[in-house]
């Protein structure tokens, strides 16, 4: 099938998906906006030196990005953050990316034109499985260390846990998605840039399993993730966004 | 008014204030009643992200000495990080307990039995900063601890009773021993007079120097570390130092009320001190306490200009020897291991300082304890934890002190006459075949002066 009529992905954004998205995200930035009301009534000066930029331009390398700190510590704990940080880092921008295409661009437009139908598609199938088995490989050492070898130092309570199993159920329900999209035909030329997940089409078809359910678990898929979104502010995984300024905010009081 | 004139027979002054009158743990309200709100405008709003930002890895647990001692997760940094978060959340912001959203979500109120119990926890802690360095968030752990403490002295629910005490005598008599302010300078006297120093050190304030000897309140009150001061002094005279001390003016550099969470009887003797210290014209402070240090070089500087370097005695003696004015020459034919002081190392980032002096002294065998610099294992005295955990001290202490032993040395060196106090403590319930020393006292060997020893001491008051 040609590149210009083939639909990166069939999926309509109906008015009840945009509704729950919308739902989400204000959700989200209430929390945050909480939040950070609850921050503003500390009165103390939070720096006592003038901020200093080449440090914390430094530790945003080294400590936020390639998380050499954890490193130290441990190789198997720092393969779990990072893999965990990375693959949510790039499915989130995959996502974003996807989002303001659909949403903010003309169908016609260059974007649209190159992601949803032309080369742009096949970089997306690619982006979506390295990030995704990323974020699960990392999240698979978590569960591992957390409930099976039960390292001393971790404690559980439900925030640890609720975060842990969000994030695997948004890992696997997508690559489910994206084994029942492969199952059309009109992706076979291409199904393989996808590599997981056409495994995993595979894999279903082999047990008999066909696409029927696609819209359930696309569905499925879309609420965990917005529960995910709408859960952020109050979550463990708020500390992806916070605990990187407390580590540049600190590398420059230091410096 | 000279404090001295309002010194009372017992040592008391106007200032004096009553335990009674004094927030209490104990007299802390009913237990089952709503808990006071914390005042969270003493954080700042870095502190409060400090608390989203913990991602609850746990290893601070695997590093903290109290929790070694007693592994409950409330004594963790990580635990004390997330009940004080999930407190304020309960009585501040729009899911609070008394708010309609904490109310539909079942939220309870923090009650007194709650905040009680968090304040107990809260003061098992060295502030020893162990936590802060080994956090991949790099949380800052004790200046969060800190103002925590201070929200629960306003409240009414800290510090401990055992820890109060040590904060009234500070209070009330500029020194945590209790000791009146006329006796302060009373060492260097008893010091001549046994002839363990050639001159009463000059009063600084009648009589400008270049270089001010602060003290200290535990080098100065306690007998037992005393000689800290008399071979400081010994190290001075003869390098010719200029310098001199403030006597019975010398007031506690107010550690001890911020590490309780005292905050406004800290600034209070802050700027007093700064204002007397300033007005001498010296040109260095030197102190041979790390927790001196610690508090002028670092939290005096949040209070006012200090006009004066600031220096450790083990730094100040570097510049003498690199000066020529100082020469080691007699070898000393010693195994020795050096305990780094946290409030010197993981507060104040001095590490090679020691390091280098011990390598300058001659005839020294000097072994690194396994855990050491950043991540030296804390005695256990510091951050109330000594007043108000005195069991979970010697033990901590016991295991530095195995730590030491384990070298093979057969002398534990520190520089600071608190660490000092906290691993005698341990070397004595062990009965550790290990020499307790401080860094001035090897000096004084090698430079060929008779060092005041510990023993010396012991036979002076005999």
């Amino acid at each position: 099938m040609g590149e210009t009529t083939r639909m990166y992905l069939y999926f309509e954004a109906t008015a009840a998906l945009y509704t729950v998205t919308v739902i989400a995200v204000l959700l989200c930035i209430a929390g945050i906006l909480t939040t950070l009301a609850l921050w503003r009534q500390g009165k103390a000066r939070s720096l006592h030196r003038t901020l200093n930029s080449a440090a914390v331009a430094r530790s945003f390398i080294t400590d936020v990005v390639f998380q050499a700190q954890i490193l130290k510590i441990s190789f198997v704990r720092w393969l779990m953050h990072f893999c965990i940080f990375i693959g949510f880092m790039g499915l989130l921008a995959q996502t974003s990316l996807m989002a303001f295409i659909s949403h903010f661009s003309a169908p016609e437009s260059f974007l649209a034109q190159s992601f949803f139908h032309g080369g742009g598609s096949r970089v997306l199938d690619v982006w979506g499985d390295v990030f995704g088995l990323t974020m699960l490989f990392g999240l698979a050492i978590a569960i591992i260390r957390r409930y099976v070898v039960r390292t001393r130092q971790l404690e559980t309570i439900a925030k640890d846990t609720t975060s842990l199993v969000l994030l695997t159920a948004i890992g696997l329900s997508g690559f489910i998605c994206e084994a029942f999209r492969l199952m059309d035909p009109q992706y076979a030329d291409v199904a393989w840039y996808s590599f997981a997940g056409m495994t995993l089409s595979q894999l279903l078809q082999a047990a008999g399993i066909g696409a029927a359910s696609y819209t359930a678990w696309v569905w499925s898929h879309a609420v965990i993730s917005f529960i995910f979104i709408a859960f952020i502010p109050f979550s463990k995984a708020w500390h992806i966004f916070v605990s990187p300024i407390e580590i540049v905010l600190d590398a420059s009081e230091r410096a | 008014m000279d404090n001295e004139n309002n010194t009372t027979m017992n040592g008391t002054d106007d200032r004096h204030e009553s335990a009674a009158t004094a927030p209490a743990a104990e007299s802390a309200p009913a237990a089952q009643n709503a808990a006071p709100k914390l005042p969270i405008e003493k954080l700042s709003a870095r502190q409060l992200l400090e608390l989203d930002a913990c991602t609850r890895c746990g290893e601070c647990s695997n590093w903290c000495p109290a929790y070694d001692q007693d592994n409950r997760e409330p004594l963790t940094p990580r635990g004390r990080a997330t009940q004080f978060r999930d407190i304020i959340r309960r009585q501040y912001g729009a899911f609070s307990a008394e708010s309609f959203l904490g109310k539909l979500l079942g939220k309870k109120q923090v009650s007194a039995q709650e905040l009680s119990g968090f304040a107990k926890d809260l003061y098992a802690c060295s502030t020893c900063m162990q936590c802060h360095f080994v956090c991949p968030v790099a949380i800052d752990t004790v200046e969060l601890w800190e103002r925590i403490r201070e929200c629960i002295v306003d409240t009414g629910f800290g510090p401990l009773p055992t820890q109060q005490d040590l904060v009234l005598k500070t209070k009330n008599y500029d020194n945590p021993w209790g000791q009146p302010r006329s006796s302060r300078a009373r060492w260097g006297k008893v010091a001549k007079k046994k002839k363990r120093i050639n001159e009463v050190p000059k009063d600084i304030s009648k009589d400008k120097a270049d270089v001010l000897y602060f003290v200290g309140c535990t080098a100065s009150y306690d007998t037992n570390v005393e000689e800290v001061g008399i071979n400081t002094v010994n190290i001075f005279e003869a390098a010719g130092v200029d310098y001199g001390i403030l006597g019975n003016k010398e007031k506690c550099c107010g550690s001890v009320l911020l590490r309780m969470g005292d905050a406004a009887s800290f600034k209070r003797i802050c700027t007093e001190n700064i204002e007397q210290f300033n007005a001498l014209g010296a040109s260095t402070l030197v102190t041979s306490c790390a927790g001196c240090l610690k508090t002028i070089k670092e939290d005096y500087a949040r209070h006012g200009k200090l006009n004066f370097e600031i220096k450790h005695t083990l730094e100040y003696v570097i510049d003498l020897i690199k000066a020529g004015r100082l020469k080691l020459t007699q070898p000393l034919n010693m195994k020795v291991t050096y305990h780094d002081p946290c409030h010197l190392g993981r507060h104040a980032g001095i590490f090679d300082a020691p390091r280098e002096l011990l390598s300058l002294i001659p005839g020294i065998e000097f072994v690194e304890m396994e855990r050491n610099r950043e991540n030296s294992r804390c005695c256990g005295a510091g951050g109330g934890l000594k007043s108000g955990y005195p069991d979970m001290q010697n033990q901590i202490s016991q295991k530095r002190v195995k730590d030491a032993v384990q070298t093979g040395a057969t002398e534990l060196v520190s520089g600071c006459p608190f660490c000092y106090q906290g691993l005698q403590i341990g070397i004595q319930a062990m009965d550790a075949p290990i020499k307790m020393r401080d860094i001035t006292e090897l000096v004084c060997m090698a430079m060929g002066l008779a060092p005041a020893t510990h023993e010396d001491t012991e036979d002076a008051e005999e």
